[in-house]
């Protein structure tokens, strides 16, 4: 992962530049591009959220970022978190569609288990539990296990796992899509209110314009094939927000209907 | 009556059904020499326990013999499989070079194993050791080698992006994933142990059960080769039902379905 420290990066947290991907193409051997030239910033306290469609590469740019891919430098291109703390390097929350917790560990085991790994002093261990449990409404599930859980539970916990290690980015991959649509719901207004509590930097991806414009502060736009940022807008509807405010509806509206325009008009030149 | 306790007595009673007929056509039979009561065995199991043997050896002394063994060449057999298993996980070479060979274990008559890692070996412990690992180590190592292959990918790469050290993810994510095939082959691994130790006795190797099957077989006393028998099964039993399954219950509490099975 590109590391750097903070100095003189004002409050970047995120700063992707002419990103492109490349993948072989495992029965022809040719590349194929798969992020185009992605330039995007992330400033410490924003909720910045890519939408795009299925499969367009978003994820791959989630795990570049997390450094679980890696991009060919060679490909054009530079990725750097800075980080804002004292930690020597930038500190990385991921929470996956999956809950991917490790069923065999306590609730409370599974969250100091991403502290162990970030070398956070035991001390802090404990209060760092609670106080993240209870952001994400399970206080009292310490000695749970996972399967015990609901999915919205797990995703919770997974939720709290990554907010524990008190991360310089929170990565978010469309957190709430394998869940149904009442607990999704449910989840976007907590994380609102988690969001006017503390104020995490977050990347959210997601295929949903509505969970975008509900949420975020910007949002960058991302075709497909290969994957182009060709929007970044600015929400500027104070929290609090809710669905049914004419604002956000118009908004998601608007949005909705330029993508369509777009996508349509890629189809056409595409084939 | 709750399930469990109805469940019990139906065990209970197909065993007791099959005592009371054994003991019926032994009557009708009335030759004890092939085929005593099972009241004539349980008083000879008696004697067995409290008597010393042939040579002055006790019961105990048998038995000990015979788990010693057990033991030892199945902690060689599971350490060498789950590291073969695991390497055959790690390293493609390792992994076509032992599968070219395991369809040979594999199929390999157990007695003949046996048979071949006597003659080599001698009547000796080195024999029985011989015997164990050729016949126990390849299925080991084929279990391990599935759990490896089954390793969730999407939770290592979870663990690596909370920068999980090499010794976090071993602890924490490889071997809990490991730990269902590494009890599942345990358990097999354990049952076809001691039943070839038992066997490894019967051809020659001094003391231990298997030796005392042969010894009474010799002699032509099926009352005693049918007590030594049942033991043999008890402790076998006993030591399945009361520490390896509440070893895999313990290793295990975290499976909601988890119910001690006894």
């Amino acid at each position: 992962m590109p590391t750097d420290q903070n100095n003189g990066h004002g409050n970047v947290v995120v700063s992707v530049n002419n990103l492109t991907k490349k993948f072989p193409d495992p029965m022809t051997g040719e590349e194929f591009v798969v992020l185009d030239s992605i330039s995007l910033t992330v400033e410490k306290g924003n909720f910045a959220s890519i939408v795009g469609p299925s499969g367009c590469g978003k994820s791959t740019l989630l795990n570049i970022i997390a450094g679980i891919e890696t991009h060919d430098p060679s490909d054009g291109g530079t990725l750097d978190v800075y980080s804002h703390t004292d930690a020597e390097q930038p500190r990385v929350g991921y929470v996956f569609q999956n809950a991917r917790l490790l069923n065999w560990l306590t609730v409370e085991d599974n969250m100091t288990f991403a502290l162990e790994s970030q070398k956070i002093p035991k001390d802090l261990w404990k209060e760092r539990v609670n106080k993240y449990l209870e952001m994400v409404g399970l206080e009292g599930q310490q000695k749970n296990y996972p399967l015990n859980l609901s999915g919205g539970m797990q995703q919770r916990v997974a939720i709290a796992r990554a907010l524990a290690i008190e991360p310089d980015i929170l990565l978010m991959d469309e957190p709430f899509s394998h869940l149904d649509e009442i607990t999704a719901r449910k989840m976007r207004f907590d994380l609102m209110e988690i969001l006017m509590h503390s104020s995490p930097t977050i990347l959210f991806i997601t295929h949903d314009l509505g969970e975008a414009v509900f949420l975020a502060d910007h949002i960058y736009m991302m075709s497909t094939k290969p994957a182009r940022i060709f929007k970044h807008i600015k929400v500027d509807v104070p929290r609090p927000r809710k669905p049914e405010d004419p604002q956000i509806f118009d908004l998601e509206k608007e949005l909705v209907k330029e993508f369509f325009s777009v996508l349509d008009a890629q189809e056409a030149e595409g084939d | 009556m709750s399930e469990k306790v109805t469940a019990v007595s139906i065990r209970i009673g197909s065993i007791f059904v099959l005592l009371i007929l054994w003991h019926f056509v032994a009557i009708a039979m009335s030759d004890a020499e092939i085929l005593p009561t099972p009241i004539a065995i349980a008083y000879a199991m008696v004697g067995v326990l409290v008597e010393p043997g042939p040579e002055g050896k006790s019961a105990f002394f048998h038995m000990g013999v015979t788990l010693g063994r057990t033991f030892v060449t199945f902690g060689v057999a599971m350490v060498l499989g789950i590291a073969i298993g695991l390497a055959m996980g790690l390293k493609k070479v390792v992994e076509h070079s032992v599968m070219a060979l395991i369809p040979l274990a594999l199929t390999m008559p157990t007695i003949l194993m046996v048979f071949l890692a006597v003659m080599w070996f001698g009547f000796s412990e080195i024999g029985s050791l011989v015997a164990v690992v050729g016949v126990v180590t390849p299925y080991v190592a084929v279990n391990i080698f599935q759990g490896a292959k089954a390793m969730d990918k999407s939770l290592i790469d979870m663990a690596i992006t909370f920068r999980a050290d090499r010794n976090m993810l071993i602890r924490k994510v490889y071997i809990p994933q490991l730990l269902p095939y590494i009890f599942s082959a345990f358990r097999f691994a354990f049952g076809m142990t001691w039943k070839i130790v038992a066997l490894a006795e019967t051809f020659g190797i001094k003391y231990g059960i298997g030796y005392m099957f042969f010894f009474w077989f010799e002699q032509f006393n099926m009352e005693l080769v049918l007590a030594w028998i049942i033991l043999f099964v008890i402790l076998m039993l006993v030591l399945e039902h009361a520490v390896f399954a509440r070893i895999e219950h313990a290793a295990f509490k975290w499976r909601p379905a988890n119910k001690l099975q006894t």
